[in-house]
């Protein structure tokens, strides 16, 4: 079918260089939906994964008869993890390609480099990925975990069921870590941890050579505390620190180590026998056990490959889609300021077998659940709590404390609860 | 009168007019046809695009000065790319932000102090990134003329401490190219810690919206930035044809050909390699103040060594040693990407395997160089050349 | 064997008593259900104290399969199973008294106890006291470990009453050193700590700095005249070991002095003053500035609506009625001082050991860089060429590697096998490109340098669209897996002393080749001058093409060296190309010595810097990379120059 004059190359040689606006308006039939995921460049290791996942969700949707009568058409960008990019193929999204909604982003940077233009455009976009906190946009809908839903039910993990006393803050040098570690510091301080007994340490993108810093750790416990490592090294670096660990011996009862960017996604890059035991803290495992999940991990790997793993961005683009999904029935049109509207107070089951209801910081409730490495790779859940509230500002910072968002009802997303006045309607950026 | 055009600057380049023409009529149709001022068949997202195309032309030009010139092939220009964006990236920051913060107190029991407005403004600005003092390379951030200044000061400097040392030294060839590569990759790492002061990995962000023009819709202001970028594009081309056009171009021309004989001949080749070395920082810069307004955001990625590379390509890919092949090769690329990137053009199935452009762009930008480089080393401006030449020949027969 | 029998006696006895009982294991649980079921480190004491007491023989049995995740409960009646397999349908239960199966249930109606490893350190540590005599000696292996792991007062009793009866001597000496180290820790006897102390001098293990550090604990306090009886570590001086401010602040703490006004409660009080927009007659639209604001408070004092601020005359006056000083937490004076004495002796080795680490550090990552830019030094050196692919032929070795393990899954034969095949297939790509591409660039440096650049992103997103983006493994077999510890502080991972002896081997053959055999003859001549060479009958294309080759297999096999310590991804070779071009550049190109010179300079001076700020890696990179800036202006062609006529130019 195939084999003919492919109609592909007429159409290619017919666009021309200067990307039309009108051209671009023909296709009202469709809804369309914006994938701004990086698939080149550094990124695209963690966020290729994404952009299979919102297209295996429009297709099942349009399986399911569309929405509003009409297909789902994804639209596929590829800022190349190139942050000025995002700004630049979030507008041509919004403005050219008039997609409804975006699924989009993974790292921090990349959403503030879209933000302005979301805000200016009256965009939409669901973000995914646990992030620092500190922000809430009209335009932005937080999939994923807040701080106070990883980090801090994470540290106090540390705390209370392994007696930890001494931390190692691990991190890649960028805003995440750099905001979690603050709040973190300030929390084990207000947990009556010395400041001495906090041991901080940033390490570049992609970083490989870990050996002094796993040895700096181990030297940690000379002062007889037991050491824990909270780790927000990033992506693949995780591996070259993972196996550095193993090497050393150093084992999950002696040093245990819990990571907020680590999932099975990351977990398939090693060898995970010699690492059995260390934890990571998130909203979803694979290991979760429900019959949603169990239906959707099938019908991902049908799709992708009996090789591929699930994770929790996953999930959360999952949720997010199908509250947007429901929304836009509710709403019954896929204008942004009648779907947001239709958002707040969104209840969709979650993987784990929760509900997961969307609030109006225009954040998520989520169990956060902690789990043990375990050899093939996938997670042996050992905690889980119940649902909590993420909270855009946290309480740990004296700054952020008075700061609070809703956009129901105060219709701000930085609202200073002292002076009862809004600091802004825009995000900062 | 007739004697003193012939020997007139633009007379004796005749390119020069038609770039500015054709620079000229591109600015004014694009305008015509833009969403802010015209008819709205071009969208501003494409007319943002065309305004950072323009600046990428101009680093471009300075890159050819350098490189197809005077024979320095310079692995680290985008530095100071990346250094003019931050300089004027810091102003339009603190100034949004105190607009920003002064608006969010005015309700408050106390009037501000300049104390309170610093630290509001300090930790909304570096609160993103986990810190909330203002640091001191901050200083000048309220005064858009200094910040400006600096623009041209801060580039200018590096470039001249950085070319002082090289040149005196004698570092030449590769080593040089290799050495500028160190010194942008240096900046890069360095800015990339989040206590350089500068926001780390973030970096400056929301730049598109300029203060005191909130209410202005950036389908305006797009325009106005790619007036802005033309008229310095512009500019910058016929400072570049005037520079290498007299005896100074002569010289730096043989220093590319033949470093030792132009030394032996007198001239003191360092000062003119650092003079060439200075200005194209001080275009670079100029070209990246234009630049990140229209970005939206700068970061130390944007300066790492491939930004750099990607540079030399443009140059070698239009044909170095013309100043409009700088333009076209620059022009070319980054339309060309933007267009492959931008999911527009449908995938070609072929029953067992579906070609993704997205996927296969970058592979065919790559040998899309080595073939260049290898069947064209003169590159576009060279088929251009042989193209007008070609015409002249026919005519003249 | 005695004991053997023994224990068997006495657990049929309780295996065939325990249904009748009354307080069997199953009711003791059931007791306690909410605690075993959602264990916590803080809930379980009680839990394990009942069951201890119970003097039930099971019990020991019950808490391993416990901490080994194999206790299950029913959801229905809360009854408490063992399961040995989690993975049958339907799934056999085992009576936790009898060890008998007694049931079947799906899956869906039990559920696992999954104790976290708070808890599973609790569990290990009660069972010393059973473990310590078991007759398996892994058994009381683990007993010391968890002892090591989290020690109690309890274990040193324990640990005394078993040593003499200990058989093996191995586990003897652990015995005995664990002992010292607990005497230290929990005994009472001042004379018995300072003995187990000072045996202990020199020794830089951590486990005995975590047992010394502790009793120097000090914390500050503060008095009016310095007390007599207590045990002090240092007089602070108020500006000089403690600061002022942290002084002052003790003294508010304490009561002893008046707070300071802060910022903050300064305007807070004055927003509370606030009357009719103004403050004790001040209008407020004045006080938009620090000077005013100070006024206006001032003002407040004198009508006596709020405190007046601590002036700095003040806290000097304050600070002077009291003396600073640091107090040991452990009230034994002759302890702390022996406890001083031996830690003076461990640290002072601990520096030099730290810094051998250091050192091993740095020849590590000197390894490494030298592997990864030899390949480059050569193609550079002799044929003057910039390959910017350098870094995909690594990362073609890495993928070869993993490609490897996939058919090969023995780590060990895979290893084998993928180290020359990456060779092959790295020696292959680059003999294609020298052939397609550089050979017709051969006069023109910088433009190869610009198609090599071309073929560097090409081969990287065919790398991403074969292999996808995510990272694939590549697995070092089990004899490369561990760490060669010489003591707790100086260690280094197997996998990276292979690296170092394959850059090793490396060096010497390249330098075999070059000095002693024909083809480095020739390679020598070519290098030197291509056309005199030619016209002594040697084939340059050839020469060239085989040097190329050469260089691009080896990156080939440091692709595979990089891949089993780091991440394997199509970025794996472009983080180390610019890394790889300044070792070549500050080493001094053309030159084997010379790489191996900047290499080492290089993964040294990163180390050095590193350990100077620990906490930033990135600033380290950074000051490396304007050091190296710095030092090609003094050395511009690098640390080993060629001289005379093979310098060329």
């Amino acid at each position: 079918m195939t084999k003919k004059a492919n109609p592909h190359l007429t159409a290619l040689a017919a666009i021309s260089m200067i990307t039309v606006s009108a051209t671009m308006a023909m296709a009202a039939d469709t809804i369309k939906i914006g994938v701004l995921h990086s698939l080149s460049g550094t990124m695209a290791i963690s966020e290729t994964t994404l952009k299979d996942t919102v297209e295996l969700l429009i297709d099942q949707q349009n399986a399911k008869g569309g929405l509003l009568g009409k297909q789902l058409e994804a639209v596929v960008v590829d800022p190349a993890s190139d942050w000025p990019l995002f700004a630049e193929k979030a507008r041509e999204l919004l403005t050219v390609s008039k997609v409804d909604v975006i699924f989009g982003s993974w790292t921090s940077v990349s959403r503030k480099s879209a933000l302005p233009v979301l805000e200016e455009l009256n965009g939409l976009m669901f973000y995914p990925v646990q992030y620092e906190g500190e922000e809430s946009s009209k335009n932005v809908f937080y999939t994923g975990a807040a701080p106070n839903q990883q980090a801090i039910p994470a540290t106090d993990y540390f705390l209370e069921e392994l007696g930890v006393e001494k931390f190692a803050l691990l991190g890649t040098d960028y805003v995440y870590p750099r905001t979690t570690n603050k709040i973190l510091e300030q929390y084990l301080k207000d947990k009556g941890i010395d400041a001495s007994d906090i041991f901080v340490n940033y390490t570049p993108f992609g970083h490989s050579d870990w050996s002094k810093i796993v040895a700096d750790v181990v030297a940690l416990g000379a002062d007889g505390k037991k050491v824990g490592v909270i780790s927000t090294i990033n992506g693949d670096a995780n591996i070259g620190f993972y196996k550095e660990l193993a090497a050393a011996g150093i084992s999950a009862d002696d040093i245990p180590v819990i990571a907020f960017s680590v999932g099975e996604e990351e977990l398939s890059g090693l060898d995970t026998s010699n690492l059995v035991g260390h934890l990571a803290a998130w909203n979803y495992f694979q290991s979760a056990e429900s019959p949603a999940n169990a239906k959707f991990i099938k019908t991902w790997k049908a799709r992708m490959g009996d090789k591929r793993v699930t994770n929790d961005p996953m999930e959360a683009h999952y949720i997010g889609f199908n509250m947007w999904v429901n929304a836009v029935t509710a709403a019954g049109t896929t204008d942004v300021d009648k779907v947001r509207t239709a958002m707040y107070g969104q209840k969709f089951p979650n993987l784990t077998g929760g509900t997961a209801e969307m609030l109006t910081n225009h954040h998520l409730s989520k169990p956060v659940l902690i789990g043990e490495i375990q050899a093939d790779g996938q997670f042996d859940i050992i905690s889980q709590t119940e649902p909590v509230n993420g909270d855009a500002w946290t309480d740990f910072l004296a700054e952020s404390k008075v700061l609070k968002s809703d956009w129901k009802d105060l219709k701000c997303g930085m609202y200073n609860t002292e002076t009862k006045s809004c600091v802004q309607i825009k995000s900062n950026y | 009168m007739k004697t003193a055009f012939k020997n007139s600057f633009i007379y004796k380049n005749p390119s020069v007019l038609i770039f500015l023409s054709a620079l000229a009529i591109l600015t004014i149709g694009m305008t015509i046809l833009s969403e802010g001022f015209g008819v709205g068949l071009v969208s501003t997202s494409f007319i943002k695009i065309l305004g950072k195309t323009l600046c990428f032309c101009l680093i471009a030009i300075a890159m050819d000065l350098v490189w197809g010139y005077c024979g320095i092939l310079s692995l680290g220009h985008f530095a100071f790319f990346g250094l003019g964006g931050y300089m004027v990236g810091m102003w339009l920051m603190f100034a949004r932000t105190k607009d920003i913060v002064i608006n969010s107190m005015v309700n408050a029991p106390l009037p501000p102090t300049p104390n309170e407005i610093r630290d509001a403004v300090g930790s909304q600005i570096f609160g993103v990134v986990g810190g909330s003092e203002i640091p001191m390379i901050w200083m000048f951030a309220d005064s858009l003329l200094i910040q400006l200044l600096l623009v041209i000061l801060v580039p200018g400097l590096l470039a001249f401490v950085f070319g002082y040392l090289a040149f005196r030294s004698r570092v030449t060839g590769v080593y040089l190219s290799i050495l500028t590569q160190a010194m942008t990759l240096a900046l890069s790492l360095y800015l990339f810690q989040n206590d350089s002061g500068l926001r780390g990995n973030n970096g400056l962000s929301g730049l598109q919206n300029i203060p005191g023009l909130t209410e202005v819709s950036q389908d305006i202001i797009s325009v106005w930035f790619l007036w802005a970028s033309a008229i310095a594009l512009g500019l910058g081309y016929i400072i570049a044809n005037w520079l290498i056009s007299g005896k100074f171009g002569s010289v730096v021309r043989a220093i590319r050909d033949d470093e030792t004989r132009v030394r032996y001949l007198g001239y003191t080749v360092e000062i003119y390699k650092l003079l060439v070395f200075v200005i194209t920082a001080i275009i670079a810069a100029i070209a990246g103040a234009l630049y990140y307004p229209q970005a939206g955001i700068i970061n130390p990625a944007e300066i790492a060594p491939i930004a750099s590379i990607y540079l030399a390509v443009w140059v070698a890919i239009g044909g170095r040693g013309r100043i409009y092949g700088a333009v076209i090769g620059a022009a070319s690329v980054t339309l060309i990407s933007s267009w492959f990137t931008g999911g527009q053009i449908p995938n070609i199935s072929l029953g067992f395997y579906t070609i993704k452009w997205i996927d296969w762009w970058l592979v065919i930008l790559g040998f899309g160089f080595v073939a260049i480089t290898l069947y064209a080393p003169s590159g576009l401006g060279g088929l251009f050349d042989r193209l007008v030449r070609k015409q002249v020949n026919e005519e003249s027969k | 064997m005695i004991r053997t029998f023994l224990f068997l006696v006495v657990y049929f006895v309780s295996v065939l008593s325990v249904s009748a009982q009354q307080n069997d294991l199953q009711s003791i649980l059931n007791q306690n259900s909410k605690a075993v079921e959602r264990a916590s480190r803080k809930t379980l004491q009680p839990v394990l104290k009942s069951l201890i007491d119970s003097k039930l023989k099971e019990v020991p049995i019950f808490l391993e399969k416990w901490r080994a995740k194999k206790v299950w409960i029913r959801k229905s009646d809360k009854q408490f199973f063992y399961i040995n397999n989690k993975n049958s349908t339907p799934i056999k239960l085992i009576d936790i008294s009898s060890g008998e199966i007694v049931g079947l249930e799906p899956k869906n109606k039990l559920k696992q106890l999954k104790p976290n490893s708070g808890v599973r350190s609790i569990i290990a540590s009660t069972l010393v006291q059973f473990q310590l005599i078991d007759i398996d000696k892994n058994r009381r292996l683990a007993a010391l470990k968890a002892i090591e792991r989290d020690a109690n007062s309890s274990h040193l009793n324990a640990l005394r009453a078993t040593i003499n009866k200990e058989p093996l001597p191995s586990i003897k000496a652990r015995m005995l050193r664990l002992e010292r180290l607990l005497t230290i820790r929990f005994d009472e006897n001042p004379t018995k700590r300072i003995k187990a102390i000072n045996g202990f001098a020199g020794d830089t293990n951590v486990d005995v700095r975590a047992a010394l550090n502790p009793i120097l604990q000090t914390k500050i306090a503060v008095s009016t005249i310095l007390p007599e009886d207590k045990n002090i570590a240092k007089i602070l001086k108020v500006g000089d070991s403690i600061s002022t401010q942290v002084a002052y602040d003790i003294l508010v703490k304490n009561k002893l002095a008046p707070a300071q006004i802060s910022i903050q409660e300064r305007d807070k009080s004055l927003i509370a003053n606030i009357k009719n927009s103004e403050i004790a007659g001040i209008k407020t639209s004045t006080l938009d500035n620090e000077q005013s604001r100070i006024i206006a408070y001032q003002t407040l004092v004198k009508i006596g609506a709020v405190p007046d601020f601590v002036t700095n005359e003040q806290r000097a006056k304050s600070l002077k009625e009291f003396v600073f000083f640091n107090q040991y937490i452990e009230t034994n004076k002759t302890v702390t001082t022996a406890a001083k004495k031996t830690l003076d002796t461990i640290n002072a080795r601990v520096k030099v050991f730290s810094f051998i680490d250091l050192g091993l550090d740095g020849l590590s990552l000197a390894s490494i860089y030298f592997l990864a830019a030899i390949g480059l030094a050569i193609t550079f050196g002799v044929m003057g060429v910039i390959n910017m692919a350098h870094g995909e032929f690594i990362m073609i070795g890495a993928y070869t590697g993993y490609v490897v393990q996939q058919f090969v899954p023995n780590y060990t034969a895979s290893i084998i096998i993928a180290l020359p095949l990456a060779f092959i297939v790295a020696f292959a790509a680059g003999v294609a490109l020298e052939r397609l591409v550089i050979r017709h660039l051969m006069h023109r440096p910088l433009e190869t340098l610009l198609a090599t650049f071309g073929i560097s992103i090409a081969l990287q997103q065919l790398a991403k669209n074969i292999f996808g983006t995510q990272a694939r493994p590549l697995t070092s077999p089990d004899w490369l897996g561990g760490s060669w510890v010489i003591n707790d502080i100086i260690s280094i991972s197997y996998i990276r002393v292979a690296i170092f002896f394959l850059a090793l081997a490396f060096l010497f053959l390249l330098l075999f080749i070059l000095k002693r055999t024909r083809l480095g003859l020739e390679v020598r001549a070519v290098t030197q001058n291509p056309r005199m060479a030619s016209s002594m009958g040697i084939n340059p294309d050839k020469i060239n093409m085989l040097t190329f080759g050469l260089g691009s297999g080896i990156a080939g096999i440091a692709g595979v060296a990089i891949g089993l310590f780091a991440q394997v991804t199509s970025e794996l070779g472009s983080g180390y190309i610019v890394q790889s071009f300044m070792t070549v550049v500050v080493g001094g190109v053309g030159n084997i010595w010379g790489t191996l010179a900047g290499a080492s300079m290089i993964g040294g001076l990163q180390k050095i810097i590193e350990w100077f700020n620990p906490s930033n890696t990135l600033a380290a990179q950074t000051y490396m990379i304007i050091f190296i800036i710095i030092f090609i202006q003094f050395k511009p062609k690098g640390i080993v120059a060629l001289k005379g006529r093979a310098a060329g130019d």
